[in-house]
């Protein structure tokens, strides 16, 4: 099937409720980081952007805006007992199996095959409340990511928006 | 915003759309529902392939703002969650 177009779906949304347009993030050019060493000697970390806590945390809150908060997992731990907080995305089958959003665990069979060195000691979820503030993403939250992953030697990260 | 820290980056997206106007350095496209984007629950062959793909994409991308579609289709059709 043809790819839903989200985006005029959401313009229509905001005019009908009455709401200013939309600001949407279009870019013309991308940056581009090669790797630096083949993949299958990378370390890699992922984040999530769908709404997962650690059942021991507080819970995200899907009605939040412009929510920076970054949990930090411990990779081997995962999934362990994971929760989904969010009403943007239908969850059911992620509620039942993380790897539907969240692959860790094939992550880790990647990693014992080979297609990837190994894996980050720690995976993160984040980002996730209606973020309207890109500055802040920009100059402050994005690179304090960037700083905790140069700090566990990641070479590259799997980003799963939802 | 990773990438100009240095970390190279994949975004796996099931909004080809909002992806396509964002342009990431590297995305892999899923037509997947929002919620599947690595598939059914359980359903460990198609997660770890198309999770595999995307981290393929980190070596084989060699300009910024690729977008990639994954062959994958999904059983049925869908629509947009409605809550």
């Amino acid at each position: 099937m043809e790819a839903i177009r989200y985006v005029e779906r959401l313009n229509s949304h905001y005019r009908s409720q009455g709401f200013q347009p939309y600001q949407w993030t279009i870019n013309h050019d991308a940056p581009l980081t090669p790797l630096s060493r083949p993949l299958n000697q990378c370390r890699i970390a992922m984040l999530t952007s769908g709404g997962v806590s650690r059942c021991d945390a507080q819970p995200f809150n899907p009605q939040a805006r412009n929510d920076l908060r970054l949990d930090v997992f411990e990779s081997e731990a995962l999934p362990g007992c994971l929760v989904i907080n969010d009403d943007y995305y239908d969850h059911r089958d992620a509620d039942r199996d993380i790897n539907c959003i969240f692959p860790v665990e094939r992550l880790r069979e990647l990693s014992a095959q080979g297609v990837i060195g190994s894996i980050s000691p720690h995976h993160y979820s984040g980002f996730m409340g209606r973020i309207y503030t890109r500055s802040t993403v920009v100059n402050e939250a994005a690179p304090a990511l960037a700083r905790r992953l140069q700090e566990d030697r990641v070479d590259a990260a799997a980003l799963v928006p939802a | 915003m990773l990438e100009e820290n240095g970390i190279p980056t994949v975004v796996v997206s099931t909004a080809r759309d909002i992806s396509a106007q964002v342009k990431a350095p590297r995305t892999v496209f899923v037509n997947h529902p929002m919620g599947n984007t690595f598939g059914r629950a359980f359903d460990h062959e198609r997660q770890r392939t198309i999770l595999a793909d995307a981290l393929r994409a980190l070596e084989t991308v060699r300009e910024g703002g690729a977008l990639i579609d994954l062959p994958y289709e999904w059983e049925r059709e869908f629509g947009i969650f409605q809550g």
